[in-house]
C-alpha cells in the first residue's frame, strides 16, 4: 500500500484553517461515521478538503466482531461515500460494537481465540468483496481481557490478516496502553506483527489512571509512545502515519508541530 | 461460552448493569476491576449523554444541568442506540417529555426539544440546487394554474402553541428574553439551510398554509383559492406570485412540475 506520509485526524474545527492555510500535511483522515449524512457542512468541507489532500476514512460502526449479521445499510452507505471521495483506503476496528440491533458507541474487545478468527475471517473477506477493495483492520484499547484467549492480541491480529488477506492499521498508542493494561512487552508486538499488511499507523495521546490508561485521544503523544514509533519505524521503514485527536482539540499548528516529531523520528530512523 | 453469548451477557451488562459476565475477564480478582468495567459502563452512557447535550444545548439550559443530566439519564436507559452515528440518537426527546411531564410547562419543553432536533436535522439533510427566477420565469403563462411544487430535502415547518422558538432564540441572543417558557400564541415557523447556512422564519397563517398546500403536492391554482379566503380575490393571483417570489428568493424550492 502506497506511502501516504504524514497525516492527521479531519476535524471540523480545523476545516476553515485547512482551507484557508492549505497546512504541509500529506493526508487527512475522515472519520466515517460523521460523513454518513445526507448533506449539509460535513460533506461540504470534506469535498473540498479532498480536492486538495488525499483522504483516508477511518469509522467505528462497522462491528465486524459481532455476532449479530453485517449491518447492510452501514455498508451501502459506506461504499457510496467512498464512490465520491475516493479514499486511499478504508479502516475499522478489530472490535463488536454492540449486538441484537443496538449500538454500544464503543469498541468493545474480542476474544483472541480460534473460534473468533472463525467468525471474524469471511465477515472481513464480505466487507473486502462489498467494497472491492482489502481493508484495513485496526488494534484496539482494551480495558478487560478474556479468560478464553488462546493467543496474543498480536498473534491474534497477525492469524485474521493472513487469512482474511486484510491490512492492518497499527495503532502505536494502543499497543502502549494495551501494554500497560494487561501487562506485556510492547516491543513483543511491534516485532510480532507481520510488518507486510501494516497499511498506517496511528498515534494518539491518552490518560492515565491510577492503575490503567484510557484512550482518549484528548492530550499530546507521550514520550514512551514515542520511543514505541521510533521502534516501529526502525522495524517498519516508511509507513503512512497520523495523529489522533478528538477532544481537547488544539489550535491546527499545535497538531502540526507533533506531526513534526513525527516526521523527524521516521527520518532519523531512515539515516539510521 | 459462544461468542454470541459472550457479547448478549457482556452487553447487557453495560445496558442494565446486569451481573454475571464478570468471571469472564482475567481482572476480575483485581482491585480495578470495577474502575475498568466501568469505562465500558459508564462510558456507553456519557457518549450518549454528551450526544444528547450536542443536540438540545437549549433545552439542557433552560432545564437547568441538573436536571437535563437526570431526565437524559432516564432517556437513555430506556432506550439503546440503534443507530451506527451518535448523531441521529436523541430523535424522540421531545416524546419522552411531553410523556413526563404532562403539564403545559412539559409541552413547551417537549416543543422545544422538537424544535432543536428540526435544527439539527435541517443541518446535515441532503443538498440539493434550488431553482432560479430565470428556469420559473420559462413557464408559459398558461401553464401556471396547473403549476405544482417541489421543496428542498432540507425545509421543515413547525407549527408551535408555546413560545419555545422565542425562548430558543433568546438563549442565543436572538431577542429579549419572554418571562417563562409556556403557552403562547400559535405561531408557524419555517426551517432551511442555504449552503452550509442554516435559516428560519416565521410565517403568516396564510402562508402557513400555502405551505403545506404546496408541499402536498396541490396546484398553484389551489394555492391562489386558499389565499382568496384571506385577501380580497382580485388580489389572491398576486399575492400567491408574491409568496411563491419570496420562495424562490429564499433558495426554498427545487423544481416546479404539473399538476396530474
Amino acid at each position: 500500500m502506497k506511502n501516504l506520509g504524514f497525516g492527521l485526524g479531519l476535524r471540523p474545527e480545523h476545516y476553515d484553517a485547512i482551507l484557508a492555510e492549505r497546512p504541509p500535511v500529506d493526508f487527512f483522515e475522515a472519520l466515517t461515521e460523521n460523513y454518513l449524512v445526507p448533506g449539509g457542512k460535513a460533506p461540504h468541507y470534506l469535498q473540498r478538503i479532498r480536492a486538495d489532500y488525499p483522504v483516508v476514512l477511518h469509522g467505528v460502526s462497522l462491528s465486524i466482531g459481532s455476532t449479530q449479521p453485517l449491518d447492510p445499510a452501514y455498508l451501502k452507505a459506506l461504499k457510496a461515500l467512498a464512490r465520491r471521495i475516493e479514499p486511499a483506503w478504508i479502516s475499522d476496528h478489530l472490535c463488536w460494537t454492540g449486538t441484537d440491533g443496538i449500538n454500544l458507541h464503543d469498541l468493545l474487545p474480542l476474544p483472541y481465540t480460534e473460534s473468533a478468527l472463525q467468525h471474524l475471517v469471511p465477515r472481513v473477506q464480505a466487507v473486502q468483496d462489498f467494497m472491492g477493495a482489502r481493508i484495513l483492520v485496526e488494534n484496539v484499547s482494551s480495558y478487560l481481557s478474556y479468560q478464553s484467549s488462546e493467543m496474543t492480541e498480536w498473534e491474534f491480529l497477525t492469524e485474521l490478516s493472513e487469512r482474511a488477506d486484510c491490512l492492518l492499521l497499527l495503532d502505536v498508542n494502543n499497543v502502549y496502553v494495551n501494554s500497560v493494561n494487561h501487562r506485556f512487552d510492547p516491543n513483543a508486538f511491534i516485532e510480532g506483527v507481520p510488518i507486510e499488511r501494516v497499511a498506517q499507523i496511528h498515534l494518539a495521546g491518552h490518560e492515565r489512571q491510577e492503575t490503567f490508561i484510557i484512550d482518549t485521544h484528548d492530550a499530546p503523544i507521550i514520550d514512551p509512545v514515542w520511543e514505541l514509533y521510533r521502534r516501529t519505524c526502525r522495524r517498519m521503514g516508511g509507513v503512512s502515519a497520523m495523529i489522533e485527536r478528538d477532544a481537547n482539540i488544539p489550535p491546527l499548528h499545535e497538531l502540526l508541530a507533533e506531526l513534526d516529531i513525527a516526521r523527524g523520528i521516521t527520518a532519523l530512523q531512515a539515516a539510521a | 461460552m459462544l461468542l454470541h453469548d459472550l457479547q448478549r451477557r457482556f452487553q447487557e451488562r453495560i445496558l442494565s448493569r446486569k451481573s454475571g459476565i464478570e468471571p469472564v475477564f482475567n481482572e476480575i480478582q483485581d482491585d480495578d476491576f470495577d474502575a475498568r468495567l466501568d469505562t465500558y459502563v459508564g462510558g456507553y452512557r456519557t457518549r450518549l449523554a454528551e450526544a444528547l447535550e450536542a443536540t438540545y444545548p437549549v433545552l439542557k439550559t433552560t432545564l437547568g444541568a441538573n436536571v437535563f443530566s437526570r431526565e437524559m439519564r432516564l432517556y437513555l436507559e430506556a432506550r439503546p442506540s440503534r443507530y451506527f452515528s451518535v448523531r441521529h440518537y436523541g430523535a424522540d426527546v421531545a416524546d419522552y417529555l411531553a410523556q413526563r411531564y404532562r403539564t403545559p410547562r412539559g409541552a413547551s419543553l417537549a416543543d422545544l426539544a422538537r424544535w432543536e432536533w428540526l435544527l439539527a436535522d435541517v443541518f446535515d439533510a441532503a443538498d440539493d440546487d434550488a431553482l432560479t427566477v430565470a428556469a420559473l420565469a420559462a413557464v408559459a403563462p398558461a401553464d401556471w394554474p396547473g403549476l405544482t411544487f417541489i421543496f428542498r430535502t432540507c425545509m421543515r415547518r413547525f407549527a408551535t402553541s408555546t413560545n419555545a422558538v422565542e425562548c430558543w432564540r433568546a438563549a442565543n441572543g436572538l431577542r429579549a428574553k419572554p418571562r417563562r417558557l409556556g403557552a403562547a400564541r400559535p405561531s408557524h415557523w419555517l426551517l432551511w439551510r442555504r449552503g452550509t447556512t442554516t435559516h428560519f422564519r416565521s410565517t403568516t397563517v396564510l402562508e402557513a398554509d400555502a405551505l403545506n398546500l404546496a408541499s402536498a403536492g396541490m396546484s398553484f391554482a389551489a394555492i391562489c383559492e386558499r389565499v382568496a379566503q384571506s385577501v380580497p380575490a382580485s388580489e389572491a393571483a398576486l399575492r400567491a406570485a408574491s409568496l411563491l417570489r419570496t420562495w424562490i428568493g429564499e433558495e426554498l424550492i427545487v423544481d416546479v412540475g404539473a399538476a396530474r
